[in-house]
């Protein structure tokens, strides 16, 4: 009988009245791919980064490799043999590759008199960076300088670097496009092939059940139950997550490519950089665009230039009423909203109320005379978007940061829908969302079609795309490669070979 | 669905309140104790400390943002100067409160102006503005003061302005505006939100430039009126008036409860609270410490209090992350 490498023995966590963790028990035995899977809320992150050394738990014990276990910190736990890459972003913007990924380990580099060799701290940089199969990123390059996904990948990079026994990843997935992931499958194959253990946290639950031997569903705090590979039931699965059975649609019903005929934002001949080259698309009311593209094809820089955010070496965006989109207040006011995939540093206010983010956007709908702001009306605005979205939270007081990710996502819809937004440019409006939030959101989406709203969503997963859109443009390397329609036909394979 | 707060928050909400009616009763109890007339002792840190909390009343959009201006005192004593000069050469009050609040608007709108076309952080600016304007204001008061060694108007002029209920009034209804800008309006609400994230609130359609603008008039209206309330109480200028206000500022807003840091937590009352707290703790440290190293000690001791209070007023953000 093999002894599990981790154990972790009626763990509790407790944050204030709530209760994260409820005497939960995980073992996870070398050479395993556990998967932890449930919805937002359920305790997967709470349970991994107690793990990891992010936090203590109240009660309960853990024995790492026949030992007590309790690390002082992430960089404890790391350097002792569990590292975790985190779910939101966890790499400084100011500093290189190198620095990032050598944060607080800098004595190797560092001479007797303080001087740090930067040479030799990038060559190891860009090592550690092909030792994941990343070529294109060199330790010197600044982290300013990355998209989201490369940034992540310095992540890993810093983490595998240590070689620890346990590799946590914790909702990354959707931070990858294609090539990201396939990167991140072979790092978690290899680690289990050399008898090491991956816990994998996700909420895609196709994948999930592709790269892990093992799946933990937690739900509201508790263990529901392990399933092992030959007891994966998706519909099953899906039960146990959420406690009842998912009803009514998921993706559209609908197989027929609908809008109407009215435009409601054209970009035309967009350039920027390497990212966006000669970019021409237009937008119709009560119409869902999908765009989608391996990491670096431009498609979040498209995102961003629809919505006035970037400068554009050329080209223009105007709405249907002829309207030049100029900046993102321009835009605002002409109803357009954003939704970045950067969700908390670019859509949120982490450190303000749920209050201030959803009524921030939605200030000219009721303040009085435009500019008078009173607690009732801004309470009747924000009390509405809770309930229309169905936000769970203690009150609209609560600190946004204390959401749990599709929580916060639901946040960033309901500025943007309060304030009567006409035209939606969500870039990857489902990331980090379980499976009970995506289905609203897609809902939710069919309805604001249905309203006449027209929505840009910027996807890199395809199911979505080919579940949700009226057209779907595919970007590689800065350029419109393709556009397919609605079809029931349509699938992966017929997308993909545009994309690579 | 109620609101649950902790009991953190609820002390470091509490906790300047508490503070300054601590310091009221101990400035009281030292007083009585030294001996000193009471009534006269509390009419000085009252003048000293009005001028800090209209100042600082001001400054509070600028620091909600995030920044924050060191040229404050620099700018105080160049619109009292501008002031006093106006007034010696034409003899017209009216024209003379007016360049005072121009001047005070002017410097400050300056600042931000600066940081908008060279697209620099507003607080290095200030840094600039504040040698320049010393520097400037020293020349005129060297020059126009001669032996004398300051400007000055007679003190008539300002004569019916010099009452407690004047100034509380001029206290009362430039904090009443401010507060209602800064709690019940557009302006305050999307201040705190640059502050507290400046990225989303760009990607939110929010125009930085314009409310950066918008501080920064409120801090110059600050100034004028904190200029203003000087030549009340002391109807000249020397090089050294006001000197110490652009640091001091910086200690009394977080003595009040206002977190370094801006955003969402911002608290105009942290200005009025921390402003006379401030003039409090500095007057009873210098009636205890009676030689020529009280002014060192005091500043040492602000110091630790500073640090104190920073400390107890951030516990609260540090520990307020979840990860879920």
């Amino acid at each position: 009988m093999v002894e599990p490498i981790l154990q972790m023995k009626k763990i509790t966590k407790k944050f204030g009245s709530v209760t994260a963790l409820s005497e939960v028990d995980l073992a996870v035995y070398p050479g395993e791919i556990r998967g932890l899977i449930g919805e937002n809320g359920s305790g997967k992150s709470t349970i991994s980064s107690i793990a990891a050394g992010m936090q203590k738990a109240n009660s309960g014990e853990m024995i790492f490799k026949n030992k007590a276990w309790a690390p002082q910190s992430m960089i404890d736990a790391l350097d002792n043999g569990i590292g975790m890459v985190v779910q939101e972003s966890g790499t400084i913007a100011g500093i290189t590759v190198g620095e990032s990924i050598f944060l607080g380990e800098l004595d190797p580099f560092t001479n007797r008199l303080g001087w740090v060799n930067k040479k030799a701290m990038f060559q190891k940089a860009t090592e550690a960076m092909e030792a994941i199969g990343v070529t294109s990123v060199t330790g010197d390059m600044p982290m300013s300088a990355l998209d989201f996904q490369t940034r992540k990948l310095v992540e890993i990079a810093k983490v595998v670097r240590k070689n620890p026994s346990i590799l946590v990843i914790d909702e990354t997935s959707t931070a990858l496009s294609h090539d990201g992931r396939e990167i991140m499958y072979r790092l978690i194959k290899k680690f289990r092939d050399d008898g090491k253990a991956v816990i994998f946290i996700s909420h895609d639950l196709d994948e999930i059940m592709e790269v892990c031997d093992t799946l933990t569903v937690l739900r509201d705090g508790n263990l529901i139950r392990t399933f092992t590979k030959e007891e994966y039931d998706a519909n099953l699965i899906r039960t146990s997550m959420i406690g009842r059975e998912l009803k009514g649609d998921y993706y559209r019903s609908d197989f027929k490519a609908t809008s109407l005929d009215e435009i409601a934002l054209e970009a035309k001949n967009l350039k920027y950089k390497e990212q966006l080259k000669d970019i021409s698309l237009q937008l119709k009311k009560g119409e869902i665009v999908g765009i989608g593209g391996l990491a670096g094809c431009g498609m979040h820089a498209l995102g961003k230039a629809l919505f006035g955010a970037l400068p554009l070496e050329s080209g223009e965006v105007v709405t249907g009423t002829g309207k030049k989109i100029t900046d993102p207040h321009v835009a605002m006011k002409q109803e357009i909203g954003y939704v970045s995939k950067d969700r908390d540093t670019e859509s949120l206010s982490l450190t303000a109320s749920i209050r201030d983010n959803i009524a921030i956007a939605g200030m000219d709908r009721f303040a009085i005379g435009g500019f008078l702001v009173t607690a009732h009306k801004e309470s009747k605005y924000v009390k509405e978007q809770i309930e229309n979205l169905s936000i769970k939270c203690a009150s609209p007081n609560q600190s946004v940061s204390q959401l749990s990710g599709g929580n916060k996502q639901k946040v960033v819809f309901g500025k943007w829908i309060g304030c009567g937004s006409e035209i939606l440019i969500l870039d990857c409006p489902t990331r980090g969302v379980d499976i009970g939030v995506k289905q609203a959101m897609y809902q939710l989406m069919v309805q604001l079609k249905n309203e006449g709203k027209a929505i840009l969503m910027i996807s890199e997963e395809l199911p979505e795309l080919i579940g949700m859109s009226d057209r779907i443009f595919i970007m590689k390397d800065g350029e419109m490669k393709m556009e397919f329609k609605r079809s029931e036909m349509l699938s992966d394979a017929d997308i993909i070979q545009y994309m690579i | 669905m109620k609101e649950k707060r902790n009991i953190g928050q609820m002390i470091t909400t509490v906790l300047p309140f508490a503070a300054l009616v601590a310091l009221f009763f101990i400035f009281i109890g030292v007083v009585n104790m030294k001996g000193y007339r009471l009534d006269m002792y509390l009419k000085i840190a009252f003048n000293e400390g009005v001028v800090l909390a209209v100042v600082a009343t001001g400054a509070i959009f600028i620091y909600t943002l995030g920044t924050f201006d060191i040229s404050l005192g620099a700018s105080t004593l160049f619109s009292a100067t501008m002031g006093v000069m106006t007034y010696n050469k034409t003899e017209n009050l009216g024209l003379m409160i007016l360049v005072i609040f121009a001047v005070g608007i002017i410097c400050s709108l300056f600042n931000s102006v600066l940081a908008s076309v060279f697209h620099i952080p507003a607080f290095v600016t200030t840094v600039a503005m504040m040698s320049v304007l010393t520097a400037v204001a020293a020349k005129i008061i060297t020059t126009e003061g001669g032996a004398l060694g300051g400007i000055r108007i007679p003190s008539s002029v300002l004569k019916p302005f010099d009452s407690m209920g004047c100034k509380i009034a001029l206290l009362v209804i430039f904090f009443a505006v401010s507060l209602f800008m800064f709690r019940f309006t557009k302006v305050g609400r999307r201040q705190k939100f640059i502050g507290g994230n400046p990225l989303c609130a760009y990607l939110t359609g929010i125009r930085y430039n314009k409310y950066t603008i918008i501080a920064f008039v409120m801090a110059g209206i600050g100034v004028g009126l904190g200029a203003f309330l000087t030549l009340v109480y002391t109807p000249s200028v020397t090089t050294t008036t006001a000197s110490s206000i652009g640091m001091n500022i910086f200690i009394a807003i977080v003595f009040g409860g206002m977190p370094i840091s801006g955003g969402p937590f911002s608290k105009i009352y942290a200005a009025l609270v921390g402003g006379f707290s401030f003039m409090l703790l500095n007057d009873i440290l210098e009636i205890v410490i009676e030689s020529n190293a009280a002014y060192g000690i005091t500043q040492i001791i602000s110091a630790v209090f500073f640090l104190i209070v920073v400390y107890l007023t951030s516990m609260n953000y540090r520990t307020a992350m979840l990860p879920r």
